[in-house]
């Protein structure tokens, strides 16, 4: 808690608050970096479940590149985006079920590309691009709610 | 039609009561919305992707493919878009950011027909690793720089209501 208090305090807490266009600047840089990381995820996903066959999916590779930049926007951006109220956030269990969903996710995005490369068996291969999916879909849902499930 | 009028004409009927009545109903909508948005960014950074050369070795024709989950993703994103419009017209209709990004978004619109009557074609033939011409990288960068900027935008609508 005393941690939380320090980093919503300190430098980054007092700008996201206080400086009028840094919060919608970083708010927006959240929203493109979503769409890219989670825009690569449900296609590679998609394509895992059977869509665009002809498409191979070690070919997606490069795309996972453009994924990753992504990513590191919203890391970014949501760590400064924490800072504006750290201690409420931290507690609330819609921030926890995205988190916990996001790593999930993204352990899932690289289980998936391994059991792809491994030749695992087709439903071996849906099933866990669905569960992919699913989690990458439970970060938005939770992350949107986040602004109206305060407890 | 004027502002004044077509606000009006929006903010009524069935959507209209539902979005003011159900305190789930926004929330809801944003949500369809944030996903919609992901998953026609997503398709379109798999084609827009492939014809500027990351990913070259993904089939054009294979990559074609996911415009039909674009479209139908922006249609859900037209709906829940609607739906927020509906709740509150007037809002909206005078906001600097929405303006901006309804227009960007037309621009995009013609961006992208532009690309199936000019370059579809033509790129559907591109054999696999093949470099897409210029014209149509042109195009795909188009599009990726204008429905950036319509996330930009979107996310900006609460902040720009002067």
């Amino acid at each position: 808690m005393d941690l939380l208090l320090w980093y919503e305090n300190g430098l980054v807490g007092t700008f996201i608050r206080e400086s009028i266009w840094g919060y919608p600047i970083v708010l927006s840089s959240h929203a493109v970096g979503m769409a890219t990381v989670l825009g690569i995820a449900l296609m590679l996903c998609l394509r895992v479940l059977g869509f665009a066959r002809g498409i191979t999916v070690t070919a997606f590779d490069k795309l996972f590149t453009v994924g990753w930049v992504g990513f590191a926007i919203n890391l970014v951006s949501g760590i400064i985006l924490f800072a504006g109220s750290a201690s409420l956030y931290f507690f609330q269990w819609t921030f926890q079920l995205k988190i916990g969903a996001i790593l999930v996710g993204g352990i899932l995005l690289k289980v998936v590309m391994n059991a792809v490369r491994a030749n695992k068996s087709e439903s071996t291969q849906k099933l866990l691009a669905a569960a992919c999916m699913l989690c990458w879909l439970v970060g938005v849902i939770t992350g949107r709610l986040m602004a109206y499930i305060t407890a | 039609m004027n502002l004044e009028s077509l606000a009006l004409w929006l903010g009524q009927g069935f959507l209209h009561d539902q979005m003011v009545d159900k305190f789930w109903m926004f929330p809801m909508m944003e949500t369809f919305h944030f996903i919609g948005l992901s998953f026609m960014f997503g398709a379109l950074l798999v084609i827009d992707g492939r014809v500027l050369g990351i990913g070259k070795f993904i089939s054009m024709k294979e990559a074609m493919k996911f415009i039909p989950v674009a479209i139908v993703a922006f249609a859900v994103n037209l709906i829940s878009g609607y739906a927020f419009l509906s709740s509150d017209p007037a809002t909206y209709l005078y906001n600097i950011g929405f303006q901006w990004k309804i227009g960007l978004i037309v621009i995009a619109g013609f961006n992208a027909l532009w690309f199936w009557f000019g370059e579809h074609k033509q790129l559907t033939q591109l054999a696999d690793g093949q470099e897409a011409p210029f014209t149509a990288k042109i195009i795909a960068l188009g599009s990726i720089v204008l429905w950036v900027l319509v996330i930009i935008l979107g996310r900006m609508i609460p902040y720009t209501d002067f």
